[in-house]
């Protein structure tokens, strides 16, 4: 296991090697976007990735920051992509985390404002979670005299298209009350669309309610720990034996690295070898805890491992 | 000579000493000589006499909502008498950074008032981008957005029509590692009448520079810049200037960084206890915020210029 002095190995990995590193984890967490898919297309191989992990008897999760869609949802893009048996229950996304800390760790009493997409609202409602109207339509709302709901006892900031400036004035306003939550579902400042585009990600408004607001946001989505302890809550998770598969260093790998687990960065999505290779040299211990322990092209290269 | 000195009231003669050893006055707006619409009580009447006494006075505003021309139109029906070129509000200084300093040959992609892209059309620069922008379709349509090739700069000001869209195509354009990035201010409150305040623009700054994974060139106070830009235009001598300002962290900071003296008053933001707390630090960054004078308002200096 990497000590403080050495920092972890970055060790890319095929064949015999990947097989010594599943037979150690009884849990492995995927991460979804750059790793199992993108997009609309699985990563090839994945699929049976899966399905062979848990013909193996290992206890596969998905740990996604990807806040826009319900659970539900993501069964159906599972079964779409060509997952078989993959149920609801291992599925943990943003978020669905941010609904279940609301009700079972802050236990809020009172209403949430959600700056956030359908897939956050229907996931706050499945868990029973009061939702403030958004209140922004009508004549005499303005910036300047905004109506605030005197049951809102938490923010909820997450990616949301239709973010506008009312929108954020109004966080503000609740957030005034040094009692009210304020929560964002991930810190992703950016998130990969096809065609190499980026498009802004909830980082990036969380970074204007906390400038507004003066205050930090307590964040659901990796890094933070708060997923991990989630999937723990319902499934009793060693960490020693524990895999975190991903393809965003700062994100997946830190994540792992934040809650004792295994890390492995594959070559698919956003991260490159060089990234993890210039988080390596660094003197920032925050920076060193990017770096994962091992390296794959593709999820794919699992498939000789698992396949005799 | 100054660290010793630090913060003192600014009584009698010590004013007077003061005025007479600068011959320019700098003063902000907010907190300083009005709040909102309403006059700090005696502030016009000290503007007045400075210019009567022959000392040159300058108002620096972090505000990016009016043209100087407006703001010389307030300054004017609140009883001050002034003009649009004593007046450097950010709209303006932004549009000058943009074409004095960075030599912007091409468009802007603004995410601000009105009153800036009148100031950046003053200088001949032409924006795409003002006004109200929201998302409409599915990703796939709004993500493609086609984008303007003559835009080489994003410019971010205080915008109430602020949304996810423009967030999104100012994003697309920074994609350019050549694409300038600017911001007026990094104020985190726009101040209103009455106390209350609304998000300000280091908020939608911040969003950006969050989204596009590097920082902003701010123009506004504390940065060099609004200072170098009056300079620019009047030749200004440091050490014979004097910055009037309610907060420590952009007005004083300011005058600290230029070479000015620098009076603080309490009519605003920043509380004397913060100002001493900056001097008992010995951290440098917070010393640099500590004023060399104290007044409870502007009015304190009346006494000065009247005798």
């Amino acid at each position: 296991m990497a000590g403080a002095a050495g920092g972890r190995g970055c060790r890319m990995i095929r064949g015999a090697q990947i097989r010594d590193v599943l037979d150690a984890a009884h849990n492995v967490l995927f991460d979804c976007d750059g790793v199992i898919w993108n997009g609309e297309a699985a990563v090839a191989g994945a699929p049976e990735v899966v399905r062979l992990l848990k013909r193996r008897g290992k206890r596969v999760f998905f740990v996604t920051n990807n806040c826009t869609r319900p659970r539900e949802n993501y069964v159906q893009k599972f079964s779409r992509l060509g997952f078989t048996d993959v149920a609801e229950e291992e599925i943990f996304s943003s978020a669905y985390c941010s609904a279940a800390y609301l009700r079972d760790v802050a236990k809020v009493q009172g209403k949430v404002f959600v700056i956030g997409c359908p897939g956050v609202l229907k996931e706050l409602q499945d868990a029973g979670v009061p939702v403030a109207e958004q209140g922004d339509e009508g004549p005499d709302v303005s910036v300047y005299n905004l109506p605030l709901d005197p049951d809102v006892k938490a923010v909820l900031v997450g990616y949301d298209e239709r973010f506008t400036f009312m929108k954020l004035a109004t966080a503000c306003g609740y957030l005034r009350d040094a009692e009210c939550l304020f929560l964002a579902t991930d810190p992703d400042p950016w998130h990969p669309l096809r065609g190499g585009r980026i498009t802004p990600g909830s980082g990036s408004l969380t970074a204007a309610l906390e400038t507004a607001s003066s205050r930090k946001a307590t964040v659901i989505g990796k890094p933070s720990r708060f997923m991990f302890e989630c999937i723990s809550s319902q499934f009793d998770l060693d960490p020693a034996r524990s895999l975190m598969v991903g393809d965003r260093l700062e994100t997946d790998v830190l994540f792992g690295a934040n809650c004792g687990l295994a890390t492995m960065l594959t070559l698919t999505g956003v991260s490159t070898l060089e990234d993890a290779h210039e988080l390596q040299q660094s003197e920032s211990p925050e920076k060193k805890d990017c770096v994962p322990d091992y390296v794959v092209e593709s999820i794919a290269d699992f498939l000789q491992a698992l396949e005799e | 000579m100054a660290a010793a000195a630090k913060c003192s009231r600014l009584g009698g003669p010590l004013a007077r000493q003061l005025l007479d050893s600068v011959d320019s006055v700098l003063f902000d707006c907010d907190g300083v000589i009005w709040r909102g619409d309403q006059v700090v009580p005696g502030a016009a009447e000290v503007i007045n006499l400075l210019k009567r006494r022959g000392k040159r006075v300058f108002f620096l505003t972090n505000n990016s909502t009016k043209t100087r021309k407006m703001y010389a139109e307030k300054l004017t029906r609140l009883g001050f008498g002034a003009s649009a070129d004593e007046v450097f509000a950010t709209a303006y200084c932004s549009a000058m950074y943009l074409k004095s300093v960075c030599g912007l040959e091409g468009k802007v992609y603004l995410i601000g008032s009105g009153a800036m892209r009148q100031e950046l059309e003053e200088v001949g620069i032409q924006q795409v981008g003002v006004g109200p922008d929201l998302v409409s379709g599915g990703q796939a349509d709004w993500a493609a957005v086609p984008l303007d090739p003559e835009v080489k700069a994003v410019l971010v000001g205080f915008d109430e029509h602020f949304s996810y869209m423009k967030l999104n195509k100012a994003l697309q354009y920074l994609a350019d590692p050549d694409c300038l990035l600017v911001g007026t201010n990094t104020d985190t409150r726009l101040p209103l009448e009455g106390g209350k305040a609304v998000p300000g623009t280091g908020c939608l700054v911040k969003a950006v520079e969050t989204a596009a994974q590097r920082q902003a060139h701010v123009v506004g106070k504390p940065s060099r810049y609004m200072f170098d830009c009056v300079a620019a235009e009047f030749g200004l001598d440091p050490a014979r200037s004097l910055m009037v300002g309610d907060r420590l962290d952009t007005d004083i900071l300011l005058g600290t960084s230029c070479g000015l003296k620098t009076l603080l008053t309490l009519t605003g933001v920043s509380t004397l206890a913060d100002a001493e707390g900056h001097r008992e630090s010995g951290c440098p960054v917070r010393m640099a915020m500590v004023p060399d004078y104290f007044v409870d308002s502007v009015a304190e200096l009346l006494p000065a210029l009247q005798g």
